[in-house]
């Protein structure tokens, strides 16, 4: 797998600064731009095209917290994705749950006060564990094992963005 | 990627969702989840004085193999014994289900589910029986 922080020429860390980062794709797409290369080799033109693409994929992995933090924990060593990550603990696992089905409660009363009201507070929570996982990205050596310390806390985001992309499909369904 | 028929079937129809009485001491509560894809499964058995399970329901939110895996689960533990229940394999699931290996997680989630369910009844009984003992 490419590591996405070299294919965009950015430090490989959590804290990305959102704007320098779509600055770093913008400029590289322009240099890798078809109309560049249209009077260009046959095998230049391919070679830039498929550059053009790896720099659109680390893209998207970089903006995506989650997959900017699977990128980080890869290029340390750390092996994520399924059977490869801690069980999550009892207690997330019960709020989720109950969370879960507040929200089916709230769509089928179609109430969609509670639907943002409980959007809110998963919304709140997002943003507390992506700071925490900032502060543990930041103070662990970049290139450690150590890392895995941020797997429960990658764990929870997950769960809380399964949670949010559930309440957004509902909140759209009740608005149209 | 495309489901078999048999996930699809469970998936559109899913047999026992709902919820038993977690205070219950004939129930037993399993409450399982994959971090990798954020899914959550409550899986739950009624257990007679004989031994026999009497009643399963579950609860999933996840993708289609995990509400699939869950819900076949269900319909094998009922009637089952507990021993005859731990018996029950993921391969077992994944194999009635036509799991692709990418979804084989799914599978073992539910026979996690199980285990689980069957441990908290375990620790139920003993708990009852150190209280009679007493």
């Amino acid at each position: 797998m490419i590591d996405p922080f070299q294919t965009l020429g950015v430090e490989a860390r959590f804290d990305l600064d959102p704007d320098e980062l779509a600055r770093r794709h913008r400029d590289l797409s322009r240099a890798l731009h078809p109309d560049r290369y249209a009077g260009a080799p046959a095998a230049e033109r391919r070679l830039s095209l498929s550059r053009a693409i790896e720099v659109n994929d680390a893209f998207r992995v970089l903006k995506d917290p989650i997959r900017r933090a699977e990128a980080l924990l890869r290029r340390a060593g750390v092996p994520v994705g399924e059977t490869a990550e801690p069980k999550p603990s009892p207690d997330l696992l019960m709020e989720m749950m109950e969370r879960r089905e507040e929200l089916g409660d709230a769509r089928r009363r179609k109430d969609l006060v509670a639907v943002r009201a409980l959007t809110e507070a998963i919304r709140v929570r997002e943003r507390e564990v992506l700071a925490s996982m900032g502060r543990q990205f930041a103070v662990s050596d970049p290139d450690s094992t150590k890392l895995a310390v941020v797997l429960p806390e990658l764990g929870e985001l997950r769960y809380l963005r399964r949670f949010l992309d559930e309440a957004s499909a509902i909140e759209e369904e009740l608005t149209t | 990627m495309a489901y078999s028929e048999k996930v699809i079937e469970h998936y559109e129809n899913p047999r026992n969702v709902g919820t038993l009485d977690k205070n219950d001491e004939h129930v037993g509560t399993g409450l399982v989840g994959a971090p990798a894809c954020g899914d959550v499964m409550r899986l739950q058995i009624k257990v007679s004085d004989a031994g026999v399970i009497e009643d399963a329901k579950f609860k999933t939110f996840g993708c289609g193999s995990a509400i699939a895996s869950s819900s076949l689960a269900t319909e094998w533990l009922k009637g089952k014994t507990i021993d005859e229940a731990e018996q029950i394999k993921n391969s077992m699931i994944a194999e009635e289900l036509h799991l692709p290996p990418v979804k084989i997680h799914c599978s073992v989630l539910a026979e996690d589910a199980i285990k689980s369910a069957i441990a908290d009844f375990r620790s139920k009984q003993a708990a009852k029986k150190a209280l009679a003992g007493q």
